[in-house]
């Protein structure tokens, strides 16, 4: 039925096997919209976080896909600027990916603070001195730049391309990609970090709380460095699991090298330096404090279990298996290790966030666990079901894929 | 944000942060102008043929941009990146003056290959059209043999108007069969003086521009052979059922209307390879 509008020559299920995998998608998205329009109108009673947990899952999630949805500044980056063109093969893909983490961050942001008619005010009025406003500013701004590079993947729909306008402006959009992917880097690049600067800066949160460079604490360097690392592991995971799904082979094993070696000397260089950082921390920042490091994992859901798993399991472990010749040809630890260091990341951003509020910070304070309400995690589910169903939509109708239509017919 | 709004000050925090906001959107507002400027230069200069077939050649498989030299052996693998259009290609020159006999010859008789006819007295363009001069200096272009068969007999065509241009690799007339639209490229640059149709063999007349010499770009002779040939080999791998692997025919002629023996879907695919139009 809508075979007029899938990218010729490409095979691509029937559209009511299409629509019976959308199907719980939507369902899912439809009653995420209704936890959100819960919030929006009757407020933040709706969800379980209060003044000490005014962080929750929320923020917990947009950390964790914004540093997801670096695959698509990292690659664009490669790609454009060091001009590794293997990865063509992938970038249509991170693009799609990228504006998903990021449009869905910016979603659940929006009802988090609450107030989206009133969202200009943090522009109109911005506090220059908050990392906040810096993420917010950078996060706006490349969501932008994502947008104009998702454009000409669309405009390169079957049925789009055919009106000469839209064809001649995806054709000079296309040209002037190296610029928006300077751009983007640029962007990224410090909204990673202010992301993390934002807890360095936390001196009422011992856990938290980094030494640094500069105005920077380490925290500022640690995210970048953390989220180019996991980038090219969520667009080789995410390849692959479509792959999987779709039931074709998407792109040349070689990709697949290369996004693993480069994830693998990124993630080494980051577990040294956060090995290094964690020391300095409990040597000598946290003492500084007033703080007594062994309190930090004193309490049983948070024990030292935690920092073993973040550095070594999801962090050391997944770089030896890319940096491993023999092990990264084989597709089963090749993709087990892209898992773990997704994995990692996400770990890691759950450690910054509910970690950091569930330490106490005064002598008569209790340790504390704060669970999501329904409201909160069917939100964050909605940002899940959203990502899977735009997706979808652009795997069918769109080329993602460039190297496909060669491998199918053999 | 500005000054004279609430909160804004004169001082560094303000000027650098604010500085950098407003470089990064006009870097963007910049990009995105340029592309749009740059848009409307290419439709008042009629770029967008030219345009839409680089894009196009961009986006087709390596297989179907492989270099005409590597049909005679004198290249190992090459992949075109010039749409081909031989006319502005330094290596093509340069491997035509290493033959001894400089520009393949035209074949003296028509031939056969892998069941699909190649006249002698025409030349062939790698979207599978064809040109042949005429004594009064005009040329008719047409559609191959193997083209031919591929559509069948087609449901609809539509021609360029008389007195419109047509360019190389530009769209020349399309074709409708069972549903799917199949774009001709045109061969040759020039004016469109009539039409023809089925019973004349060929789809248009056209006064070429200039002398209309030029037509380094076509193959002839055996080098078309040996094309269609691999082009053949193409469409039976494209048309071999999923999961069975490349599989060829071992005998038989091709079929008269192909286009009637596979899906609809089938032969979109195959019109998007064998008239490189992904």
């Amino acid at each position: 039925m809508d075979a007029p509008l899938i990218v010729r020559g490409l095979r691509r299920c029937s559209t009511r096997r299409f629509l019976a995998w959308m199907l719980p998608w939507a369902a899912l998205l439809g009653v995420g919209l209704l936890a959100i329009g819960l919030c929006l109108v009757k407020g933040l009673n709706q969800t379980n976080m209060d003044n000490r947990f005014a962080f929750g899952l929320w923020i917990f999630l947009d950390l964790a896909v914004i540093a997801l949805g670096a695959g698509a500044f990292f690659t664009g980056f490669l790609l454009y600027i060091l001009r590794r063109h293997e990865l063509s093969a992938v970038i249509n893909s991170a693009v799609v990916i990228g504006f998903l983490c990021y449009s869905g961050a910016i979603g659940v942001l929006m009802v988090d603070v609450g107030q989206p008619l009133r969202a200009w005010f943090t522009f109109w009025h911005p506090n220059v001195h908050s990392m906040l406003t810096e993420v917010t500013f950078c996060i706006t701004c490349y969501l932008t730049v994502l947008a104009f590079e998702y454009l000409p993947i669309v405009l390169k729909n079957r049925q789009l391309r055919r009106i000469p306008s839209f064809l001649v402006f995806e054709f000079e959009l296309h040209k002037v990609m190296p610029v928006l992917a300077g751009v983007g880097t640029f962007l990224s690049f410090f909204h990673q970090g202010s992301l993390g600067g934002l807890y360095g800066v936390l001196r009422g949160r011992p856990f938290a709380f980094r030494d640094g460079f500069a105005i920077w604490p380490s925290t500022f360097f640690l995210f970048i460095l953390s989220a180019i690392a996991v980038g090219p592991s969520f667009v080789l995971l995410t390849t692959w699991l479509v792959g999987k799904i779709s039931g074709r082979t998407l792109v040349r094993p070689g990709v697949f090298q290369l996004l693993a070696r480069i994830s693998g000397w990124l993630l080494a260089v980051y577990v040294a330096a956060k090995c290094v950082d964690t020391l300095l921390w409990l040597n000598r920042t946290a003492p500084r404090t007033g703080a007594a490091p062994y309190q930090f994992y004193a309490w049983e859901p948070f024990g030292t279990w935690v920092l073993f798993v973040e550095i070594v399991a999801f962090g050391l472990a997944p770089a030896l298996v890319f940096l491993s010749r023999r092990l990264r040809a084989r597709t089963g630890w090749l993709v087990g290790a892209a898992t773990l260091a997704c994995a990692g990341v996400v770990t890691n951003r759950f450690v910054m966030t509910i970690q950091t509020l569930t330490v106490p910070t005064l002598p008569f304070e209790p340790y504390m666990l704060y669970w999501p309400s329904w409201q909160e995690v069917a939100t964050f589910l909605a940002v899940v079901a959203y990502a899977v169903i735009v997706y979808s939509l652009s795997f069918r109708y769109l080329a993602l894929f460039p190297q496909e239509r060669e491998l199918q017919q053999g | 944000m500005f000054p004279g709004i609430d909160g804004f000050a004169w001082d560094t925090g303000h000027i650098v942060f604010l500085g950098a906001f407003y470089t990064v959107l006009l870097a963007i507002a910049a990009t995105v102008s340029l592309a749009a400027m740059r848009s409307r230069r290419d439709f008042r200069l009629h770029h967008e043929q030219a345009i839409r077939w680089q894009a196009e050649f961009h986006d087709l498989p390596a297989s179907c941009r492989r270099c005409r030299h590597e049909l005679s052996g004198e290249v190992a693998d090459r992949t075109c990146g010039l749409g081909f259009d031989c006319r502005r290609c330094a290596e093509h020159a340069r491997l035509l003056a290493a033959r001894s006999g400089g520009l393949p010859k035209a074949a003296v008789s028509d031939g056969v290959a892998a069941g699909f006819r190649v006249l002698a007295d025409r030349r062939y363009h790698r979207g599978h059209a064809w040109v042949r001069r005429e004594p009064d200096g005009s040329a008719v272009v047409g559609l191959d043999d193997l083209g031919t068969r591929l559509l069948g007999e087609p449901d609809a065509v539509e021609l360029p108007p008389v007195g419109s241009r047509v360019e190389v690799n530009g769209t020349g007339w399309t074709l409708t069969r069972n549903g799917v639209r199949a774009r001709i490229l045109a061969p040759i640059d020039g004016t469109v003086t009539a039409h023809g149709g089925p019973d004349c063999g060929w789809a248009l007349r056209v006064k070429p521009d200039g002398d209309g010499a030029d037509d380094r770009h076509l193959l002839a002779g055996e080098e078309a052979r040996r094309w269609t040939a691999r082009e053949a080999e193409r469409l039976q791998i494209a048309l071999a059922a999923d999961g069975v692997g490349a599989a060829l025919a071992d005998g038989g002629v091709p079929l008269d209307d192909i286009a009637r023996a596979i899906t609809p879907s089938e032969l979109d695919a195959a019109c998007g390879l064998v008239f490189l139009e992904p």
